[in-house]
């Protein structure tokens, strides 16, 4: 039975080394969702979605998107700048990934 | 013999659900198409973790999961050649562990070792090569036993090289996805670990 949880800590290990590298270890999973809504976004649109499009698609209020974006943008996983076709929208793209 | 219990029906009960929630998306609902699910294979998964950490004992449990899922949806289709097939699909973890023993990498648990089993990286190698030894060995298969159904054409054809990229990539895929869908629900039990 000792083996059986020790295999099962094996595990865990392993898949903690993920989440750490993932970084996705210290958002909560309101904010897991927001972030899922940026990539699932950005993949759709070449690297840009608004935050308009965000809030619709994920469900969240209006200030748990900002909030999140506010904490993706200081962690600088994401850039927030605003739209050139209209001025009122800002828009999220992801930043580049650098090991 | 506890302990092969338990690891062999923690085996059939992971690898049963990942089978039904692929099949759901794939086969049942058709909200995904069929060519795109085997793009993102589940049930691979079952297959690495658990004979990574729970070993040969848990080989029982994988390879009646494998069996009884597709068994309960086309009946007809079962023969002995398919029952081979899943037999490969089930060693091909324990073929891919064997054959990076043999280069001089066994598998362990510390820092040290060739092969940690604590690093997903790790996991990573041995998922690939075991997908390479399915999506090889098992085409080779279908094809040599002439069950390679061509639903297109409603013939049974020689499994060609898409179908062993597909397969290949399908397992590494499915592998990943899990990872990352576990990595995120287990959130709360890894931080606390």
């Amino acid at each position: 039975m000792n083996k059986f949880y020790e295999n099962i800590s094996d595990a865990l290990n392993m898949l903690y080394g993920l989440e750490k590298d993932l970084n996705i270890g210290h958002l909560t999973p309101n904010e897991l969702k927001v972030f899922y809504t940026i990539i699932i976004g950005s993949a759709d649109s070449s690297g840009r979605s608004n935050i308009t499009e965000i809030v619709e698609k994920s469900g969240m209020s209006r200030s748990t998107v900002y909030k999140t974006l506010k904490k993706l943008s200081l962690e600088g996983v994401i850039q927030l700048t605003q739209s050139e076709e209209d001025g009122r929208e800002s828009l999220v793209i992801l930043n580049p990934v650098h090991n | 013999m506890k302990n092969f219990v338990l690891s062999s029906l923690t085996a059939f009960i992971f690898s049963s659900v990942l089978w039904v929630i692929w099949s759901f998306f794939t086969v049942q609902s058709g909200v995904i198409p069929n060519w795109v699910g085997s793009l993102i294979y589940l049930p691979h998964a079952a297959r690495v973790l658990m004979i990574v950490y729970f070993g040969w004992r848990s080989i029982p449990g994988l390879y009646l999961a494998e069996l009884w899922g597709p068994y309960f949806i086309a009946e007809e289709a079962y023969n002995v050649p398919l029952l081979m097939t899943s037999l490969i699909s089930v060693l091909s973890v324990p073929a891919a562990l064997y054959s990076l023993k043999f280069f001089g990498f066994p598998l362990g648990t510390t820092r040290q070792s060739p092969l940690n089993k604590r690093n997903y990286q790790h996991i990573g190698l041995i998922t690939m090569i075991s997908s390479f030894f399915n999506a090889l060995l098992v085409n080779f298969c279908l094809s040599q036993m002439h069950v390679n159904f061509e639903p297109k054409t409603g013939m049974f054809v020689e499994a060609d090289i898409n179908q062993v990229l597909r397969f290949f990539i399908g397992d590494m895929l499915g592998v990943l996805l899990v990872f990352v869908l576990l990595a995120i629900f287990l959130k709360p039990v890894l931080s606390k670990s």
